[in-house]
């Protein structure tokens, strides 16, 4: 196994207690809001430490390296753009190690490669939507991560824009060759982007691998959440 | 708006605006009545000494503020830990004291016989480490609370992202923290700055020599009457308007920059 996650922590009420693995590859983690996902990426990412429990990745135990000595790839929810760099600076934030003509080839490269190579002068504020997500991929990218994390990468944008972004999504895991583990409340996305699925409900993860496999599960919570509930979280989607 | 509510709501603030103007625009316009008073004072050579002293000193306990008081601003607005409300408590602490208290309990530490100033070589009683000691005493409280507001009103998820990215906390906090609370560390350092010397009772306490404007005003104002002390007092609002109108544009000028990107 590429990544395995045997972790524990409790905040406040909420208690997450997960068990999991994945390949090398796209896997999508699924849940409702509130499940417990953006924790378990902050576990993994090093940012929270677990109560009890391990983070091994690629063998190496990694439970008690600071987020910095991990090497793995981080876009949270909103992306967290440092405002006072422009999108160059934002881009090479992680390169300071690297010699001065290197790292503007990187950046310049990454940045062409997600399309957004015309925007390296400008800041976070002047950038739409869609270019703060591709800047914060390429942030992520460059540093040329054993695995790349995304919380909600395609939350709160139009149909169109998010067919556009799962295919770069599947683009960069392909061209980077770096493992992806995309945490998501959509079934959708599962379905166009996922290499495997694992389902998080109430901070445990209760179901995992090929999404079909996932759609003939008999645990009554996975179902539950893969056809009802789901519909319910899209209508209650729709009229907020 | 209802008409008549914006007509009360303007004079009620008139009235603010008005108890502020009023006693400073008429301690500088008496001076044109009295010019000759003005001018003796404004080329007295020791008064401008005693400004000097004050603003020296206010810098000096400014500096020391911004280096002492900036970590201690972090570690509130950022970590959690037990005793964190006591620790707040203590910092805010000078704000409720009076300040002649503050100067008996400086004296006490600082004094030839007191903690510190028996074992220090530095003299404290009536000398500037004195009047450094007791403006930083008044003045760091509002300093640690606006750093601890500009570091607070960051995201902490941009300090979670450099960490991700190979930087070590201490360079996070350089790189990301500082910068981008850099306005209100500058607008808490104008401010405690003018704090200080503003400082009367705590100082006066600890050192009535060398003396300071404050001490300075209230000293004429005992020995030789209010038209003695008004030209001092006059000269202090005019300096320390033009240095805070100053400080305030180059610190909004920034904020502009920042916000243009």
């Amino acid at each position: 196994m590429f990544l395995r996650v045997r972790a524990e922590k409790k905040l406040g009420d909420f208690r997450l207690n997960a068990d999991f693995e994945m390949d090398r590859g796209y896997c999508v983690l699924l849940g409702p809001t509130g499940a417990g996902k953006s924790v378990f990426l902050e576990i993994i990412a090093g940012i929270i430490r677990p109560d009890r429990g391990e983070v091994r990745l690629n063998g190496a135990d990694i439970t008690s390296l600071p987020p910095e000595k991990r090497g793995i790839g981080f876009v949270p929810q909103d992306y967290a753009l440092f405002p006072h760099l422009n999108v160059y600076k934002n881009i090479g934030y992680g390169l300071r190690r690297v010699e001065k003509w290197e790292r503007e080839r990187k950046v310049k490269e990454t940045a062409e490669k997600l399309g957004i190579a015309h925007l390296l002068d400008r800041k976070p504020a002047r950038l739409s939507g869609g270019e703060r997500r591709r800047v914060a991929l390429a942030r992520a990218l460059v540093i040329q991560p054993k695995l790349l994390l995304l919380d909600e990468p395609l939350s709160a944008v139009d149909l169109k824009t998010k067919g556009v972004l799962m295919e770069m999504l599947k683009f960069v895991q392909r061209d980077f060759g770096v493992p992806v583990l995309h945490v998501t409340h959509d079934l959708m996305e599962a379905v166009l982007l996922a290499d495997e699925v694992a389902v998080m409900l109430n901070g445990k993860i209760i179901e995992k691998g090929r999404l079909k496999d996932l759609f003939r599960s008999k645990n009554e919570d996975v179902s539950d959440f893969l056809s009802a509930r789901n519909l319910f979280l899209r209508v209650s989607e729709i009229l907020d | 708006m209802r008409p008549i509510f914006s007509v009360v709501l303007a004079a009620l603030s008139s009235v603010i605006l008005l108890f502020i103007l009023l006693p400073i625009a008429t301690t500088v316009t008496l001076q044109f009545f009295n010019f000759d008073e003005f001018l003796k004072a404004a080329s007295d050579p020791a008064v401008w000494t005693v400004i000097l002293t004050t603003y020296y000193a206010a810098l000096i306990s400014t500096l020391i503020a911004v280096v002492f008081g900036t970590p201690l601003a972090y570690l509130l607005a950022r970590y959690s830990f037990p005793g964190k409300g006591l620790v707040e408590g203590i910092v805010d602490l000078p704000v409720v004291i009076p300040h002649t208290v503050a100067g008996i309990a400086l004296l006490v530490v600082f004094g030839s016989n007191g903690m510190i100033g028996s074992l220090s070589p530095v003299r404290f009683v009536d000398a500037l480490p004195g009047i450094v000691v007791a403006m930083l005493f008044v003045s760091v409280p509002i300093y640690v609370n606006q750093a601890k507001e500009g570091f607070a009103s960051i995201d902490v998820r941009l300090e979670h992202v450099a960490r991700t990215l190979g930087s070590s906390p201490s360079r996070v906090f350089i790189t990301i923290s500082l910068p981008l609370s850099i306005r209100h560390i500058l607008a808490g350092a104008i401010v405690s700055w003018a704090r200080g010397i503003s400082e009367f009772g705590a100082v006066v306490v600890i050192a009535y020599y060398p003396m300071i404007a404050p001490t300075l005003i209230y000293e004429r104002y005992l020995s030789q009457g209010l038209s003695a002390a008004m030209p001092v007092a006059a000269i202090l609002i005019l300096l320390s308007l033009a240095v805070f109108v100053a400080l305030r544009v180059l610190v909004g000028r920034e904020n502009v920059s920042e916000s243009q990107g």
